[in-house]
């Protein structure tokens, strides 16, 4: 809010008062004749203000005076003085005498708030009078002296209105001395004109002032073509006209009328300052010709949009005030506005008025009034992106506030860069599952139409083309969403060529692993702490067979984790749930149905439950569970359970329990030899100590690819043995066959060694010399 | 074992038959696989243990499946396992598609083929709507025949083609494993107004498929009474009444009547047992001792037929004594 603006209750001079802004003064240097000097003086007090200008070419002197019964009324008091030590503050000149001379004009601020203390400390109390007061129109030097006396209060009496030939319009006569005294300028304000009057004999006439008329059409004037200065302020003016011969007018004041429409200019090339303000324009047009144009004043009138302000080259100031305008744009194309006044519109947002960041040449700029100056960020962020400016709603920016803005600025960019960053990760993260999750099902399609046989194939492709068709969808989703993303963040992402087969996260206590890839993880170096945080691991995309090879480091890199969530990672038969036994504790398991087909069995919840009995599981797929489930789990299946445990083979048992257990097993066996009979306490503790039902612990599961591997050993194992066993038997069948024979040959061949012997010793006498024969022979 | 047509043929070759050679070998192959641990309780204890849990049916528990359809003794007992250890689950009553069965079978078998499953679901389930669901018993009678005759089956499904298209059935060379030829032919056929083949030319043809099959066959007898009941058949129809005929289930013996299918009472006992463990898991130790009683069972009687209670070597029985007993016999 600019200080100048008088309190409501005091400014009794009319709503539109500081709207009326610094037109008077803005009257161009060139039409001083005597380059002199402004001085105002404040009208209560008498204070004479003058301004001394040094740096003008001219070496112009202004002078303004306020005089407290200067029948000009000053409503706008305020700005003018604004206007004046603004300029003070500059170069020296308020207006410069010459075009050529604007690049050097730059107002500063600071002693214009100073001013303006000044100016409401001694006009405190009599700021009703302040607002009657009126500025004193630029004169000409020599009628300076006169000004306090005299000045350009024209009174009635002076001025004969007398009938005119024509019955319509009242013709002005003035007399000779006031012409030689006011040779170039005639008053006729507060004369109750409905009409402007012929004025006659005075084409030499430069200024000429209507305010406070009801003058409602601009007419007989154009014979005046040397007027420069034209004020119809506060009259009934609907159309602007009738100006078109007034090729050498610099001001025209057309504030307090009832103009709808800016026409009818188009001859006003040297038009230096125009003041359409408190009017009813709508938009600002027919003004591109301007070009020499410096000040234009729209303020209250009906303007929405600030658009298309080409051809302004010179407007050095625009008054925009008390407007409905939402979005300001082209102020760029202005290149000498120094001054832009917005205060009182409806700007909502700093996006509206971005333009302004573009303009070099801005360096005051009011916002006051607008819904943008009651964000908390206004203030900063019109700061940081106008550099250039040296004033904001009436109040110089220091230095401090200039530092604390790029401070702000600065941290907002970090946050953005930050949020861009986490919005970077988080597209990186949803590409990478993107794609896990295709290569998911390119392989599972692969799987699925691979070595199984056609009817193997047609079954396991319904939940596949599930699959896809859910991933069909998301990918489907996900280019709208990368448009909706900042630009920024899109093209790095397209930087991000190369993206990962797999993803590793954690976040809280749930550790995320996507793709077969991401299992490698378990093998890095977690952190104590980070592994200790972690209860809940997650796998998805990842086929279960692999999984389970990971398990026992899983064990051990995680040995909180309580919780296994499953999601694509083709579970499919009751028995590889019995990989899970391995483990050492788990409070709860959920298995996503979504690539999981064993979770469509009615018995799979049981079988779990009856397998993983050990762990007395709280949740299954975040259902509580139940005494009944776990009686029901084991009158499903503890006859296996028993089954296979006590109808194995010895030899068998061992070769399916583990390593681990094995020993246990053992152990067992010979306590039991031992202390035979009642089960011994070592024993039970030993059981219990290993924790699983070790008649479930047969129960366990090989992945298919070990199983192969497995089956493959056997085969050899198989052919050995076959050909062993071929060789055995067909030996033993062959000496069976010999024995066979032989049993069968051996009866008669001892009946012929009997009959031998008999024949032989059948003749007794000849059997005994043979035999004595024999012994004599030995010795 | 011992048996007159011993004489008749080679020892290797009567061996061979009689599947002895069989289960030689995998006794020898088990032997290597786990000779470790059983070189700490002899060799003469392994093949003991090995021979008794072949008598028992107990041998092809968790085996591969090539071991387990090896031989007819193989699948009885495979048959019989099955049935005594999901019993509950079709006591409890739920029905259970083709696949959760098929993961089921799969318990006791990791690498039993789908296709069996499929083809036992398929006589169920007459060909199509293979999700549907199915009861215990319905399933158990046709994965029996399924199982039990595959090859036979095989055989009969060529030779039934062969009637449906009209060659002269005698010229018919069996086939055994071109089965899926004759897959897509059914669909041809099924139009037709007469639907199947006449039972009284289908059953000549068996019989004289029986004669000639080196794999195991139904009785031809009961064959021929299934046969004779009707005047023309499908081929699934026929399946259907085989695994319905009960007495075909008895001459295959390895499972119960249908009437007892559920009916099991030393295992029931044994569930008892188990569920009496089951609330408080953290009181297992002392109802382990108690383990002792089901021993009194019979152990005795045919072979492999009736329920088996043997030793239990299970960490919670004191079983172990018996065995050391045993080993000393």
């Amino acid at each position: 809010m600019t200080p100048f603006v008088p309190p409501p209750g005091l400014s009794c001079g009319g709503s539109c008062h500081e709207d009326k802004a610094r037109t008077p003064t803005m009257i161009p240097g060139k039409y001083r004749t005597n380059p002199g000097r402004i001085t105002q003086s404040n009208v209560n007090c008498g204070l004479h203000l003058v301004i001394q200008t040094s740096s003008v070419p001219e070496k112009s002197k202004f002078e303004l005076r306020l005089s407290k019964d200067s029948s000009f009324h000053n409503r706008l008091l305020q700005h003018d003085i604004e206007k004046n030590y603004s300029s003070r503050q500059g170069d020296g000149r308020v207006i410069s005498p010459s075009p050529r001379n604007k690049p050097s004009f730059v107002p500063s601020t600071t002693n214009m708030t100073d001013l303006c203390g000044l100016e409401l400390k001694s006009g405190a109390n009599s700021l009703s009078a302040f607002g009657d007061s009126s500025i004193q129109t630029p004169t000409k030097s020599r009628i300076r002296q006169g000004c306090h006396s005299a000045g350009p209060n024209v009174s009635g009496d002076h001025v004969y209105l007398g009938s005119s030939s024509m019955p319509a319009f009242p013709v002005l006569h003035r007399s000779n001395e006031e012409k030689i005294l006011y040779s170039d300028r005639l008053t006729l304000e507060r004369q109750k004109l409905t009409v402007c009057p012929v004025i006659d004999g005075e084409e030499h006439l430069r200024l000429l002032n209507f305010q406070h008329n009801f003058i409602t059409r601009i007419q007989n004037i154009s014979n005046l073509q040397n007027l420069i200065f034209l004020d119809l302020y506060d009259n009934q003016i609907e159309e602007i006209s009738g100006l078109s011969t007034l090729r050498s007018l610099r001001v025209l004041l057309l504030g307090k009328n009832r103009i709808k429409k800016i026409s009818n200019l188009d001859n006003l090339k040297s038009l230096d300052v125009l003041d359409l303000h408190g009017n009813q324009i709508s938009k600002i047009e027919n003004v591109s010709h301007l070009c020499d144009l410096r000040v234009l004043n729209l303020a209250r009138n009906f303007l929405n949009d600030v658009d298309d302000l080409n051809g302004l080259s010179s407007l050095t100031e625009l008054n925009l005030r008390h407007n409905q305008i939402t979005s300001v744009r082209d102020v760029d194309n202005l290149p000498c506005l120094q001054r832009l006044f917005l205060s009182y519109n409806s700007i909502s947002c700093f996006e509206d008025i971005l333009c302004l960041a573009d303009s070099t040449s801005l360096s005051d700029i009011t916002l006051d009034g607008n819904p943008i100056a009651q964000e908390s960020w206004y203030k900063h962020t019109i700061l940081q992106h106008m550099m250039q400016l040296r004033q904001l709603d009436m109040k110089r920016i220091t230095e401090e506030e200039r530092r604390m803005a790029s401070i702000v600025a600065r941290k907002e960019e970090e946050k953005k860069r930050e949020s861009h960053k986490q919005t970077l990760i988080k597209e990186k993260k949803r590409l990478t599952i993107c794609n896990v999750a295709r290569k998911w099902d390119m392989q599972q399609n692969r799987v699925a139409g691979g070595p199984s046989s056609s009817q193997d194939g047609k079954d396991s492709d319904v939940p596949s083309q599930d699959a896809c068709q859910m991933n069909g969808s998301g990918t489907c989703v996900y280019p709208e969403e990368t448009g909706s993303l900042d630009p920024v963040i899109t093209t790095a992402l397209q930087g991000l060529a190369v993206i990962e087969n797999h993803l590793v996260e954690v976040d809280g206590d749930t550790l995320f692993l996507y793709g077969s890839g991401a299992l490698e993880s378990l093998d890095r170096n977690w952190s104590v702490q980070t592994a200790g945080l972690v209860t809940t691991v997650s796998f998805t995309f990842i086929e279960f067979d692999e999984i389970v090879q990971v398990l026992p480091k899983l064990k051990i890199k995680f040995p909180n984790s309580l919780h296994l969530k499953f999601k694509e990672t083709n579970l499919v038969m009751l028995q590889q749930f019995n990989a899970l036994a391995q483990l050492r504790r788990i409070d709860q398991l959920t298995i996503d149905p979504q690539g999981n087909p064993v979770v469509n069995f009615t018995l799979w919840k049981y079988y779990v439950l009856f397998r993983l009995s050990h762990f007395s599981m709280q949740k299954i797929n975040g259902t509580e569970v139940t005494q009944n489930d776990m009686i029901m789990a084991e009158r499903l299946f503890g006859i296996l359970a028993h089954v296979a445990s006590s109808e194995l083979p010895q030899y068998r048992l061992l070769s399916l329990l583990g390593e681990v257990r094995k020993k246990q097993f053992r152990y067992l066996l010979e306590g039991k030899g031992k202390k035979s009979g009642g089960v011994s306490e070592e024993g039970n503790d030993s059981k219990r100590l290993c924790g699983e039902n070790t008649n479930r612990a047969t129960l366990n599961y090989t992945t298919r690819d070990f199983y192969t591997e497995k089956l493959e050993e056997i085969k050899e194992k198989k052919k050995f043995c076959k050909t062993y066993i071929q060789d055995l038997v067909k030996e033993a069948a062959e000496i069976n066959m010999k024995n066979e024979s032989l049993q069968k040959l051996w009866p008669q061949l001892f009946i012929e060694l009997v009959r031998d012997a008999v024949v032989e010793i059948r003749n007794k006498n000849s059997y005994m010399k043979l035999c004595l024969q024999r012994i004599t022979d030995t010795k | 074992m011992l048996s007159p047509d011993r004489l008749a043929l080679p020892d290797y070759e009567y061996l061979a038959q009689r599947h002895v050679l069989t289960y030689m070998e995998d006794a020898v192959s088990q032997l290597l696989e786990n000779r470790e641990d059983i070189t700490q309780y002899g060799i003469a204890r392994f093949f003991t243990e090995y021979f008794n849990s072949v008598c028992q049916g107990t041998h092809i528990l968790f085996r591969e499946f090539s071991f387990i359809q090896a031989t007819p003794h193989n699948r009885a007992s495979f048959l019989r396992a099955f049935w005594r250890c999901f019993r509950t689950v079709g006591k409890n009553g739920d029905l259970l598609t083709m696949k959760e069965y098929h993961c089921l079978l799969q318990l006791l078998c990791p690498d039993f083929p789908l296709e069996l499953t499929q083809k036992a679901a398929r006589i169920v389930l007459m060909d199509d709507a293979m999700d549907c669901l199915m009861s215990f018993s319905d399933f158990l009678f046709a994965f029996q025949i399924q199982f039990y005759y595959s090859e036979f089956l095989e055989s009969v499904a060529a030779i039934y083609q062969d009637l449906l298209t009209g060659k002269n059935p005698n010229t018919v060379i069996v086939p055994t494993s071109s089965s899926g030829q004759h897959r897509q032919r059914p669909a041809l056929s099924e139009t037709s107004a007469l639907e199947g083949v006449e039972a009284s030319l289908f059953y000549q043809c068996l019989e004289n498929l029986c004669d000639r099959h080196k794999y195991s066959c139904p009785p031809p007898a009961l064959v021929k009474e299934v046969l004779s009941n009707v005047q023309r058949l499908t081929f699934y129809g026929f399946l259907v009444a085989l695994s319905k005929h009960h007495g075909i289930n008895q001459a295959l013996g390895a499972l119960p009547d249908k009437g007892d299918l559920m009916h099991d009472p030393a295992m029931d006992e044994e569930l008892e047992r188990l569920m009496a463990q089951v609330p408080g898991l953290l009181t297992t130790t002392t109802s382990g001792t108690e383990s002792g009683c089901p021993r009194t069972s019979p152990r005795l009687g045919s072979p492999w037929r009736p329920l088996h209670h043997p030793r239990k070597v299970d960490a919670e029985s004191d079983g172990s004594t018996e065995e050391t007993e045993e080993s000393e016999t």
